[in-house]
């Protein structure tokens, strides 16, 4: 029986969206503080405005909305999803006052785009963004990627015993260290080590590319927190194209690779277990899909004759391949060339790479690859059942961590959010096919905002038809949460209606 | 037996369900504070007319995205031999990033004529200088964001590699407080650079700056200042006493 919900559910949901919003507040200081660095006054302002807001609202319901109801999985559950529709709506703030952006709802896309990772942009003259705004776009998939509702909750919660479930709400996995708080300290601390190491690199290539000191390093941490957490936006409109620099370009794969491992696989090669990079199930299906991937891209682009010699073939489709499997969006080509250079085929295998994302647990989207692999891995000892005498029993494993056996239930909720995430990809294609696009780009597009890869033909731009722009803000939560806060919180509201008392 | 008044139930923490013109009441409510967020930041958006001069789109521009860009040579699909582009003109065509972006084939290999506002930074190397040079309407014709509100989209453009001795002429780059110069270039279009390997790019045999840069004259909103201060004011009082309630 559905049950109408009463105000103490309420409260408690809005009690830790609240906190939420309260952390974004706090995050915006950050970008205040570059702006009074680099004498954006303006901006300083709309960052402290915009900050104060959320600081003010987050404390408001701090201070009303305390209740003795303890968080169950259907109030995390619906927490998270609120959290993730509301903190973008603070967040766009500082970005519509920075007079790039048309619309509210635009800005409220980018936020949304930067927090679920994408990459996909609606700003007007990139170009000639100010540096603290262009920050906050970046700092804003910092932030998403690492699990904005996790972090915040961790630093500002008590009981974390309880925050369990807004962790797997978010879209992670496993919970790697016994408590929700050691694994988002274990998350910040290996996002803070590959970021000083990697911006370090990146900063050095950069400077071989010929950029200056300062510049460089502001172009370092922006690219580093792209790439790492498999964001996708770039302080230039060229993206990576940019820079023309392989070298920016090669650091840059290993750092998208890092940031599509799980967390629960850093943790395994931080405790000095690197042998778990070979034998977990999740980086063998990674590995295959992207030189499956990558042999496709190579392949198709060979048959339109794109490239004729080996060394840009190889370059742009590794570049292209990674950045798409790995969810994270940055590009060496520009967008338009998928479309009028590319044929038909390698930008096929580059939607496929979008669609299948990567790993579980870490800053990618898409299906992900263990599900991927339970589901062959079921397939698999299916196709044995048939095979081998009735009464052998027949069992297949996979390996995360530890080996485990794949049982069918296991198969089937596989095999169920496979189905989710194809109808999700789905509906955003029919809808710009229903708005005159050609399938090739409304598919490409569509998969691109729900999967967060963000690579893009160009179709999203500011003067996109505005209920696109609401289905790919909608496909772009849904795809980040993988459904199942959304379900809840969607949840909610029909009980409010339909619920008995 | 009656069951107990709300109030109590309310007190034992039982299930006590709410009123659906409650929850109406509550997302109501929700909806204008949401509205009042878009009003103020309406309202403290930069200093132009809201309107902004606004430059009339070309009503019968092509769409690329929607219809069928016809290219000299045809766009490659698989198994098709790609056609190369006939002998080059002797005067260089006048181009658009666009343009060369919808038929790199076409274009490939031929002189072209192409302007655009350098924008980012000069990127040196040993033999050569990078630039990315912008043909948006920002570059050549409203001003570069956020000088006005005529949104005219993304930025549009294209890498081209000068020899040093070229590219010197350049001196101010676009960027977040400046409008780069507006250069004019003739090159040849390589779609895939056999040299250095990158895409779609000029190869600069010519170079003159048609128009220098300089800064920007970035507007200000006079009220942002003091609407900030008051709402930080507050967000502090609300920190403050959420903080003395918790230690109490």
């Amino acid at each position: 029986m559905l049950l109408r919900p009463d105000a103490g559910d309420f409260r408690l949901i809005l009690l830790y969206t609240s906190r939420v919003v309260y952390g974004v507040g706090l995050a915006m200081l950050v970008p205040a503080v570059l702006a009074l660095v680099a004498d954006e006054t303006d901006d300083l302002w709309s960052f402290v405005l915009g900050g104060s807001l959320a600081i003010l609202l987050g404390r408001i319901g701090e201070l009303t909305l305390q209740t003795r109801r303890t968080l169950n999985t259907s109030h995390a559950l619906a927490a998270v999803a609120a959290s993730w529709l509301t903190a973008p709506l603070f967040a766009a703030f500082p970005l519509v006052l920075s007079g790039h952006y048309v619309s509210y709802l635009d800005a409220y896309f980018e936020a949304m785009s930067g927090f679920a990772t994408i990459g996909l942009t609606l700003v007007n003259d990139l170009d000639h963004l100010s540096r603290s705004v262009n920050f906050w776009r970046h700092f804003m998939q910092f932030i998403g990627g690492q699990g904005i509702v996790v972090i915040v909750l961790t630093a500002f919660s008590s009981g974390a015993a309880r925050l369990g479930t807004l962790y797997t709400g978010e879209g992670r996995e496993d919970v790697i260290l016994p408590n929700i708080v050691r694994t988002a300290r274990f998350i910040w601390r290996v996002a803070l080590v590959y970021g000083v190491i990697g911006t370090s690199l990146l900063w050095a290539a950069l400077l071989a590319a010929g950029t200056g000191v300062a510049e460089g390093l502001y172009h370092a941490v922006n690219l580093f927190m792209a790439a790492f957490d498999t964001g996708g936006f770039s302080t230039q409109s060229s993206s990576v194209a940019f820079y023309r620099s392989q070298v920016v370009e090669s650091v840059l794969l290993v750092i998208m690779t890092a940031g599509a491992f799980s967390f629960a696989l850093h943790y395994q090669l931080w405790q000095g277990r690197r042998r778990e990079l070979l034998r977990n199930t999740e980086t063998q299906v990674v590995a295959i899909s992207t030189l499956t991937v990558l042999a496709v891209i190579a392949l198709g682009l060979a048959r339109t004759e794109t490239f004729t010699e080996f060394a840009s073939l190889y370059r742009h489709s590794l570049f292209q391949a990674v950045s798409a499997h790995t969810t994270t969006g940055l590009a060496t080509i520009p967008g338009r060339l998928f479309v009028t250079d590319w044929g038909v085929l390698a930008p096929a295998a580059v939607v496929a790479a979008m669609g299948i994302g990567g790993m579980a647990g870490s800053t990618a989207g898409g299906i992900k690859a263990i599900r991927v692999g339970i589901i062959l891995k079921g397939l698999k000892g299916d196709v044995r059942r048939v095979l081998l005498p009735e009464n052998a029993v027949v069992a297949e494993s996979y390996h995360a961590g530890l080996r485990k056996v794949v049982s069918g239930p296991q198969v089937r909720d596989a095999a169920l959010i496979l189905l989710l995430w194809l109808l999700l990809y789905l509906v955003g294609a029919l809808v710009g096919l229903f708005y005159g696009y050609p399938l090739e780009l409304s598919m490409f597009e569509s998969t691109a905002a729900a999967s967060s890869a963000g690579l893009s033909v160009g179709l999203v731009r500011p003067d996109l038809e505005t209920p696109l722009k609401v289905v790919y803000i909608a496909q772009m939560v849904i795809g980040r949460l993988e459904f199942i806060s959304i379900f809840a919180l969607v949840g909610y509201a029909v009980s409010v209606v339909r619920g008995k008392v | 037996m009656s069951s107990p008044d709300p109030d109590t139930r309310r007190r034992r923490n039982e299930h006590l369900p709410t009123r659906r013109r409650v929850v109406l009441a509550w997302t109501l409510a929700g909806l204008i504070a949401v509205t009042g967020l878009v009003a103020l930041a309406e309202a403290l958006r930069l200093d132009h007319p809201p309107a902004g001069p606004q430059t009339p789109e070309v009503a019968d521009e092509l769409d690329p995205l929607r219809d069928d860009v016809v290219c000299d040579l045809a766009v490659p699909r698989e198994g098709e031999d790609r056609e190369v582009a006939a002998a080059e003109p002797e005067l260089p065509s006048e181009v658009t990033s666009n343009q060369l972006y919808d038929c790199p084939g076409t274009w490939d290999g031929r002189r072209v004529r192409y302007t655009g506002e350098a924008v980012g930074a000069l990127l040196e190397r040993r033999d050569r200088v990078w630039m990315q040079l912008n043909d948006d309407a920002y570059a050549a014709g409203v001003g570069p964001l956020p000088t006005h509100r005529d949104f005219r989209g993304g930025n549009a453009g294209i890498g081209v590699h000068a020899p040093p001795d070229l590219a010197a002429a350049v001196e101010v780059v676009g960027g977040p407080v400046t409008r780069g110069d507006l250069v004019e270039v003739v090159g040849v279009f390589r779609r895939v650079d056999p040299v250095t390997n990158e895409v779609a790019v000029l190869e600069v045999q010519e170079l003159q700056v048609v128009r220098a840069g300089g800064p920007l004259e970035i507007p200000s909103h006079p009220a942002r200042a003091w609407v900030a201060l008051a709402a930080a004011a507050l967000a502090a009082v609300a920190v403050v006493e959420e903080r003395r309630r918790r230690t109490r």
